[in-house]
């Protein structure tokens, strides 16, 4: 298809497409960036980036996971409930102090997590439908443990350091991500249970033929797709200040499955390109503030930013 | 050709896809009140001659003619109106709706020509499923019957519709014992109200005991045809099977002595009704070719051994020992190796490089704490691609850049890494060419030589005398016989294969 459509536009050889392709998202953050260094005002005030990388970090873990899930040619819809679900649990969980709520919050994730990759592994479910039942579950959880109210989290402790502390101008949620970042990456580049995700995308059969335990796999990128759904629901609740399960997460799975993908991770699975989620991700985000910076009206900028996740799609579309 | 009572006949029919020939000049003749059936293994042209007579594909050249005119059916509904229906595998009916709503699909009887006239209908259903012996409530919804009455719902919807000819593809293959006696009737009563069949099935059995006449394609050629009197079991095979083009060279040395006990022995083994207590062994050193005819259970027998699929009874012993709950997972690390069938939708993982492709089923063995380490995966590939003769661009190039049977090497490599004490091949060099063929029969020996136990099947009975030292051979999901290869002529072979008392 893809080797047909080159041809079809003349671009002769289908190697330096590839390529080009599998840089694609790198090229549009590069020339976002200088789009708005040279026209949106205040753009290269500082306190934009420290901003925006307090924004994208819970995205940037969300997007880890779904990285994973649809890798193996799946997809978790759960991430943006799950973090609701977890602010929620923090702050029902604050009498035992702010460690272990976080703690309980991560928990609480981690749990939805392999409760969704146990129907998927051992029950078949469609991953879109058992994590699409779990999008409304964990919300409507979320919000019945918290009677629908916003619940104000106490200042200082850990709440500051995720919430509000930076070095230089880097967030510490910034440092944490990036960390979970470089771990995820080498797990996925050089461990067995990384080169699993991929083998049970790119051919489940053939990976079960190969004694590979494929349903393990997926019990546990679910499970580590609901973990770090959990984190980012601490990191939203503690940079807002406050648990609210009508606002954490909200439209988030979204965003994730969108900077996955734009990233170079096919939904056809098999392939999994962690540093490239990241940069969808950052891409996003500069898109949401470049539109905000220009005064373009929220309802346009929606508009727009689909039109950009289309082309960037188009751009990726065969992913190889 | 335009006997008498002809209703269906192709002339001189070809149809090429690309480079491939599916048919060359087919003439065929299909009588009023005949079952003719139609017999050839995979790939001969059975479904393309079904696609073409049915209006799917139009033939490149030669003509079809219905009742002695030429015909053109553009698409399957002209061919339908003009009385030929076909009734797949598959049902292609509304399992949600009724029995009868079924039946009428698309022409529902109706009051002032509007509303679905519903007692009617299911009247008229009763009466019709009647006529054929068919016990079935109409009103009941099609999902609650079994997949037989499902079909004989489908046969008795295309007869009422006015079909002068009915294809059945491959009726039988889903059926239980009782069902498949309650078709044969309905298929006799469709004989009776002179209606031509053409009924394909891989069970030769079934188109002795149905069929007036019988037609063998291969290759996309008529290979024999005539009255079921005049085509014995034993000539229909040879037809099937014909003489491979090239005959490759008995590459195995002297077979192991019987004193070399057996490495893997599978002991009655069944599943499902397509593997019926299948006992066999492969001594360390000894290549065994499992013999049988499409849909004798060659690669069902395979699986269940390995542990693919999961056996309803038998057990596996393997080094003396005896394997417990079979999975791959286990059989793999026990020392028992499988190559699967189909290449592309089992065996490769498309996207993914010949290192990783190579070393898939070993993971574990070459990581520490979890890490792999690439400089072994890299040491393995470089073996083997050695061993083997492997013709890659390095252990990085994509899996999808080598050639069919170099792909077939890797496949094999991923086996051989695993250091097994028994391999099993699954037609090990399908959809490969000539060389290749070769090349892999070399290797299957080399490696029998070190004493690995082999068993492998293969589509070609020559090629399968050729590589093995004995044969086990399949019919209808048993052991029909064991024959060493040789003292052996593939005539003798032949029978065993057709089934014959």
């Amino acid at each position: 298809m893809s080797e047909a459509a080159s041809r079809r536009l003349g671009l002769g050889g289908t190697a330096g497409i590839g390529s080009l392709r599998a840089w694609s998202v790198y090229i549009a953050f590069l020339i976002l960036i200088l789009v708005d260094l040279a026209v949106t005002p205040g753009f290269r005030n500082i306190f934009v980036l420290r901003n925006l990388l307090f924004e994208a970090s819970p995205i940037i873990l969300i997007t880890l996971g779904q990285s994973l899930a649809i890798g193996t040619r799946g997809i978790d819809l759960s991430v943006g409930s799950v973090m609701g679900l977890s602010a929620a649990i923090i702050a029902l969980a604050l009498p035992a102090g702010q460690p272990l709520a976080l703690l309980a919050g991560v928990g609480a994730g981690l749990l939805v997590g392999l409760f969704n990759g146990g129907l998927i592994a051992w029950l078949e479910i469609n991953p879109l439908i058992s994590s699409l039942a779990l999008l409304v579950a964990a919300r409507g959880f979320a919000q019945a443990l918290l009677d629908g109210e916003r619940v104000s989290l106490p200042q200082g402790g850990l709440f500051d350091v995720l919430g509000v502390n930076a070095y230089g101008d880097i967030p510490v949620v910034a440092f944490i991500a990036a960390a979970v970042v470089a771990l995820v990456a080498l797990v996925v580049r050089a461990t067995t249970f990384g080169r699993y995700v991929i083998f049970v995308g790119a051919n489940r059969l053939a990976a079960e033929l190969a004694g590979m335990p494929a349903r393990r796999t997926l019990f546990l990128v679910y499970g580590i797709s609901g973990a770090l759904a959990g984190l980012a629901g601490a990191f939203a609740a503690a940079r807002l200040g406050a648990s609210d399960p009508n606002y954490i997460g909200v439209n988030f799975e979204l965003d994730a499955i969108a900077a996955a993908v734009i990233g170079g991770t096919p939904l056809s699975g098999g392939r999994i390109s962690i540093i490239g989620g990241v940069i969808g991700v950052l891409l996003l985000q500069v898109l949401d503030s470049s539109f905000i910076m220009n005064d373009i009206d929220f309802t346009y900028a929606q508009i727009l930013k689909a039109l950009f996740i289309v082309a960037a799609l188009y751009l990726q579309r065969a992913g190889g | 050709m335009t006997g008498d009572g002809v209703v269906l006949e192709t002339r001189a029919v070809s149809k090429t896809f690309g480079a491939v020939r599916a048919l060359q000049s087919v003439s065929f003749a299909l009588r009023a009140g005949e079952v003719h059936g139609l017999a050839g293994e995979n790939g001969a042209g059975k479904s393309t001659l079904i696609k073409v007579l049915t209006g799917f594909h139009q033939p490149d050249s030669g003509e079809i003619l219905l009742a002695g005119q030429p015909v053109r059916f553009a698409d399957p509904r002209a061919s339908q109106r003009a009385g030929v229906r076909a009734v797949y595998q598959e049902i292609n009916l509304i399992p949600e709706r009724s029995v009868a709503e079924n039946m009428f699909l698309g022409d529902e009887p109706r009051r002032f020509g509007l509303l679905i006239d519903r007692r009617r209908m299911a009247e008229q259903a009763r009466e019709i499923l009647g006529r054929y012996g068919l016990d079935i409530d109409p009103r009941a919804r099609l999902a609650s019957l079994g997949l037989g009455l499902q079909q004989m719902v489908s046969i008795a919807r295309a007869v009422s519709r006015g079909a002068r000819v009915v294809i059945m593809d491959e009726p039988s293959s889903a059926l239980t014992g009782h069902e498949v006696e309650t078709l044969f009737a309905l298929v006799d009563r469709l004989r009776e109200e002179r209606i031509a069949i053409l009924f394909v099935s891989h069970r030769l059995s079934e188109c002795y005991r149905l069929c007036d006449r019988l037609t063998v394609l291969r290759d996309g050629k008529i290979a024999a045809s005539g009255t079921v009197r005049e085509l014995p079991r034993a000539e229909l095979v040879a037809a099937m099977l014909g003489r491979s083009a090239e005959i490759l060279e008995r590459g195995h040395g002297q077979a192991p002595a019987a004193a070399a006990g057996p490495v893997l022995k599978a002991e009655d083994i069944s599943w499902r009704n397509r593997v019926r207590g299948v006992t066999l062994s492969v001594r360390a050193g000894e290549v065994v070719g499992l013999a049988g005819l499409l849909g004798a259970g060659r690669t069902e027998t395979m699986k269940a051994v390995f542990g693919a699929e999961r056996p309803d009874s038998g057990r596996v012993i393997l080094g003396g020992r005896a394997m417990g709950e079979p999975s791959p997972a286990r059989s793999i690390r026990r020392g028992l190796g499988f190559l699967p069938e189909d290449r592309r939708s089992e065996g490769i993982f498309p996207k993914l490089s010949v290192r990783e492709n190579l070393t898939a089923a070993i993971l574990p063995r070459i990581a520490r704490f979890g890490f792999i380490s690439k400089r072994r995966q890299d040491a393995l590939v470089a073996r083997f691609t050695a061993e083997l003769g492997i013709k890659t661009d390095g252990p990085g190039a994509p899996i999808t850049s080598l050639s069919g049977g170099n792909q077939q090497k890797v496949l094999i490599a991923r086996c051989l890494a695993a250091e097994p004490l028994a391999l099993m091949l699954d037609d090990p060099t399908r959809g490969i060419d000539v060389g290749a063929k070769a090349e892999v029969h070399a290797v299957i020996h080399r490696q029998a030589g070190k004493g690995l136990a082999v068993l492998a099947t293969s589509s070609e009975l020559e090629e399968l005398m050729a590589l093995s030292h004995r044969l086990v051979v399949l019919s209808e999901g048993a052991v029909a016989g064991e024959r060493d290869t040789a003292e052996t002529a593939p005539g003798e072979v032949l029978d065993l294969l057709a089934g014959a008392p």
